[in-house]
């Protein structure tokens, strides 16, 4: 049986499996499928490791998480407040930067392997290796160091910061952002992670001007992936469109796999692409709670027909909301397993 | 020479650069240009080349529609103290973020734009309760509630708009006080606003300046 490690690695390379590789990421679901809450579920790395390996096995998709909430990361640098929904991811309850004081106060871990907050996500991966490492890929959710202040400080005062603040004030925060990204990436690639969703909706200009993705998202994601290199760096803007900065990013980065926006134009994408990398299309995944699976199939098969002539291609899902209903995961899945199939592909 | 003003406006405001903006203004108030024509002339004009911009598909960043908001709030905020026959305020609006709902950007880029289109807003904050939506417009006599939600759960969840909309009901309100939304979930998913039950949404901030305004004026969007 062709296993998902094993479909990724072949449409990288511009092979065929016996189909193109699906992505769905499920992580608020594995409460639901354990029935606890959602605060009892991300309490322990075990419960995480058994909602994602439940939910593979059950749904058949290609990959596993080790993220239990993007707030997780603010945790790391000094954050003790998480507000928990009960029916959406739980939310950042405090500011770790509040002053530019904070700022030159805040510190960076030197050892985020040994940090208390890492070790439920320590645990988590061990399982997921020890159960399915290697045969699926276990993703990590890192964010870049132009995106992490908006975590730390908030959005609104980290724009203020960016444009109109203190030149030195805003490179020290991103300096030390950057030195916990690279050792955050590390940590997870010592504990056996094989993909890194590199988040940074700063990497697209639907958040800033070209001219200042130029003058700094670029020379930051520069100093981020430097030392670590970007083996299983996947490029991710968030839900932004990022086609128009393809070509820059794999000519500065060499980064060379890319997660679309779902607004993303995927024909475009891949031409753009050109055969330098895999080209991930995203479904718009907040439709899928109300559209019909009728509907749903149509959109996947529009995606696929897009995406699929060429290689080089994989189908995937933003971070899939806690409302959509069960019956409508399995059918964006069936039509992605269908449609994205070789041999079916080959019939049509 | 009016001309090159605006001009020069426009050119700061889209290179998110605050400190000329306030210099094209301030060099025009030296030059004679009125308080009253900065604001109707150059600021309000200015937030609608951009609301025109992004209709027309230019691809205007988040940043640029934060500083327009807050380029706009400031010198409007700086010029009515000088206006010949006092303030002329439109309408009023209460805005907030919906409960649950942490982000705040977005209602501040529309609180940005509202007071520089002359409409007094009144910020409700973070995490609002639908209670407290509906107290807070009556108590300011609001012809409008502004709720932003950047969660699927928190814009579709029985504590947003859907509550709010079921207490204006409730109290009779509905004829005086429309709802506006928007936020990620409504960009994603236009038909939305409907599931949720508000009368008008807008795409991004900066277009739910003229959004809300129209609410005011008695239009729906």
């Amino acid at each position: 049986m062709i296993t998902g490690m094993e479909r990724l690695v072949a449409a990288i390379n511009g092979k065929e499996s016996d189909r193109i590789p699906v992505f769905c990421n499920l992580l608020d679901q594995g409460a639901k499928e354990l029935g606890m809450s959602l605060e009892e579920y991300y309490s322990k790395g075990e419960y995480v490791a058994e909602g994602q390996l439940r939910m593979r096995e059950k749904y058949g998709y290609d990959n596993l998480w080790s993220l239990f909430y993007v707030g997780k990361e603010a945790q790391l640098l000094g954050c003790r407040k998480t507000i928990f929904a009960k029916d959406g991811p739980p939310n950042v309850g405090e500011m770790v930067i509040n002053t530019y004081d904070d700022i030159h106060r805040l510190q960076v871990p030197d050892d985020i392997s040994g940090h208390p907050e890492f070790q439920e996500s320590l645990k988590c991966l061990q399982i997921l290796r020890a159960e399915a490492g290697g045969k699926y890929p276990i993703c990590a959710y890192v964010t870049a160091a132009m995106t992490l202040p908006a975590i730390l400080m908030g959005m609104e005062k980290w724009m203020e910061l960016l444009l109109v603040g203190p030149a030195d004030v805003r490179d020290e925060l991103l300096t030390k952002c950057s030195d916990f990204f690279q050792k955050e990436l590390t940590a997870y690639r010592d504990a056996g992670t094989d993909v890194f969703i590199y988040s940074n909706p700063f990497g697209s200009t639907d958040f800033i001007p070209m001219k200042l993705f130029k003058e700094l998202s670029l020379p930051w994601m520069e100093r981020d992936l430097k030392p670590t290199g970007t083996q299983g760096v996947v490029y991710y803007c968030g839900s932004s469109h990022f086609n128009n900065v393809i070509d820059m990013v794999i000519e500065h980065l060499g980064i060379s796999v890319f997660y679309l926006s779902p607004m993303d134009d995927i024909a475009e994408g891949k031409k753009i692409i050109a055969g330098r990398g895999l080209c991930c299309g995203v479904i718009n995944d907040i439709k899928l709670i109300d559209w019909s699976k009728d509907r749903i199939r149509d959109e996947v098969r529009r995606m696929i027909d897009q995406g699929m002539p060429g290689g080089k291609f994989l189908f995937g899902t933003l971070l899939m909301p806690y409302g959509i209903p069960e019956e409508n995961i399995r059918a964006m899945l069936e039509a992605a397993y269908e449609f994205g199939s070789y041999e079916i592909r080959e019939q049509r | 020479m009016f001309e090159q003003v605006v001009k020069a406006y426009n050119e700061a405001i889209f290179d998110t650069d605050r400190e000329r903006a306030l210099k094209v203004v301030h060099d025009a108030l030296d030059d004679g240009i009125t308080p009253e024509n900065v604001v109707f002339q150059i600021v309000i004009p200015a937030i609608e080349s951009m609301i025109k911009a992004i209709s027309e598909n230019f691809d205007a960043s988040l940043a640029q529609h934060f500083m327009t908001s807050q380029i706009g709030a400031e010198v409007v905020e700086e010029m009515i103290p000088r206006f010949e026959h006092g303030q002329n305020v439109i309408g009023s609006v209460v805005i907030g973020t919906s409960w649950g709902d942490f982000h705040g950007l977005g209602k501040r880029i529309v609180t940005g734009c509202l007071r520089a289109f002359m409409i007094d807003v009144t910020d409700l904050g973070l995490n609002v309760t639908p209670m407290r939506f509906v107290d807070e417009a009556v108590a300011h006599n609001a012809q409008v509630i502004g709720i932003s939600s950047m969660m699927v759960h928190t814009a579709r969840g029985e504590n947003g708009c859907l509550k709010v909309r079921q207490i204006l009901k409730e109290r009779g309100l509905e004829d005086k006080i429309k709802i506006a939304v928007g936020g990620a979930p409504y960009r994603f998913d236009h038909d939305l606003h409907k599931t949720v039950q508000a009368d008008a949404w807008a795409e991004n901030g900066i277009t739910a300046g003229r959004v809300i305004t129209n609410l005011i004026k008695g239009g729906r969007t």
